[in-house]
């Protein structure tokens, strides 16, 4: 896997950068762009591909490995871990958006938004990304 | 990650107890500061202009004289280093302090003379990769490109602990980026310890796991800077609420802003692992707001 193009990150951000990893591989493996057996880059690929500590890294994988989503095989390599057969259901992905979403739920209520406004304006975010 | 790669020892790279220094008018730089960095760090060194980071760093490496206090390096006085010690050390300076008439060969090949190890073929790597004129004089050379060859000169002999001062000043986002690059192999390779001062707080947030806050003439906190994102959040309200506040939530006070009304916003930091009770407004906030609070 090409480690320039498989996470990338935004500094400046309130979210620290091996929590934006997460974040990414976990949303990766759910809709089924990783797969179980899928090799992903290593701790050193990535850091430097990245530009990151290797420790912000290898912390991002420790916990995804925790989590269940990446496992270590023989060696250092690690893997998307077996059970992840699948992209996940629909509803369980739906609910990996909800966050992000109440956060974007509040922010609109403070700034007195109409429901419609605020659809309207996710509506045209979602057709203007749209491959 | 790197202790498991390398032969680990705690002994401190640098260490710094009771430091002050005053400059001859006068002012307090430095005022009776303790630091340590630990082998494998790298720590992103955060103040203001003015602040003293590279009287400070300047100090670490045994360039300026403190009043009082103590430095060590790799074990050792920091004002008395053997050959051995100062072969360990790589320094890229504010101001580049290179030979003017040389050139980038010349000038290699002069400090090559200084060091038992030296890393020809990275050497040689770099030069290519960063497009630096081998047999220019370096007074005709960009900011930039001087800047390149004063990091080549650092890491040319493979040091195990790095101090960069601004070093990447004078180059752009893709200069930049490479330099990056070059500290995280570095890192990476050989475990480096790295202390690192810049304005351009997106590349501290890449390499620094570590961040120093210097303020008021010492390091106001360490810590890294996951940990702070994590667990810092801003709190604003009537002093009496924020004392209380503060107390339930066992959270540790960074910084106290007053505002109108008997009101005030408290930048506080979490135990760790402690979740913000429901109804308990806060900001999170990002290295922007941390730098601008905490420097």
């Amino acid at each position: 896997m090409d480690p320039t193009h498989f996470v990338h990150i935004n500094t400046g951000s309130p979210e620290p950068i091996y929590r934006q990893l997460i974040e990414q591989v976990r949303r990766r493996v759910a809709a089924g762009q990783l797969k179980a057996g899928d090799e992903i880059p290593s701790v050193r690929e990535l850091a430097q591909a990245l530009a990151v500590h290797p420790m912000t890294v290898s912390k991002a994988y420790s916990l995804l490995e925790t989590e269940g989503v990446l496992e270590r095989r023989r060696g250092l390599s690690m893997v998307v871990a077996a059970q992840h057969q699948r992209a996940q259901s629909t509803a369980d992905r739906v609910e990996l958006l909800r966050p992000t979403l109440e956060k974007a739920a509040a922010e609109s209520r403070q700034l007195e938004l109409s429901k419609t406004q605020a659809l309207t304006l996710f509506k045209s975010i979602l057709d203007e990304q749209a491959p | 990650m790197t202790s498991t790669h390398f032969p680990h020892t705690d002994t401190p790279s640098a260490e710094l107890h009771g430091l002050s220094l005053s400059y001859p008018k006068g002012d307090l730089v430095l005022n009776s500061l303790d630091w340590q960095l630990l082998p494998g760090q790298v720590v992103g060194l955060l103040g203001r202009n003015g602040a003293g980071k590279t009287t400070l760093l300047e100090t670490l490496l045994g360039l300026r004289d403190p009043q009082a206090g103590s430095v060590k390096i790799f074990g050792q006085d920091a004002t008395r280093l053997d050959d051995a010690v100062r072969a360990r050390i790589g320094y890229v300076p504010q101001q580049n302090d290179l030979f003017e008439g040389f050139t980038a060969t010349q000038l290699l090949a002069y400090f090559k003379s200084f060091y038992p190890r030296w890393d020809e073929a990275r050497v040689e790597g770099l030069l290519s990769r960063w497009e630096i004129p081998r047999d220019r004089p370096i007074r005709k050379l960009s900011g930039g490109q001087q800047q390149r060859l004063s990091i080549i000169r650092a890491l040319a002999h493979e040091p195990d602990l790095l101090v960069l001062d601004e070093p990447v000043a004078s180059l752009d986002p893709v200069g930049r980026r490479d330099f990056l690059r070059e500290l995280v192999e570095q890192v990476l390779d050989r475990g480096t310890t790295v202390v690192f001062s810049t304005h351009i707080l997106s590349d501290l947030e890449r390499v620094a796991f570590n961040l120093a806050f210097l303020s008021q003439g010492r390091i106001a906190l360490q810590a890294p800077l996951d940990e702070l994102l994590d667990q810092v959040r801003a709190f604003t309200g009537s002093v009496s609420e924020m004392a209380g506040l503060m107390g339930r939530l066992g959270a540790q006070a960074l910084k106290r802003t007053p505002l109108e009304a008997g009101r005030e916003r408290v930048l506080a930091r979490l135990p760790a692992n402690v979740a913000l009770p429901a109804g308990v407004a806060a900001d999170r906030v990002n290295l922007d707001d941390l730098f601008a609070e905490l420097t």
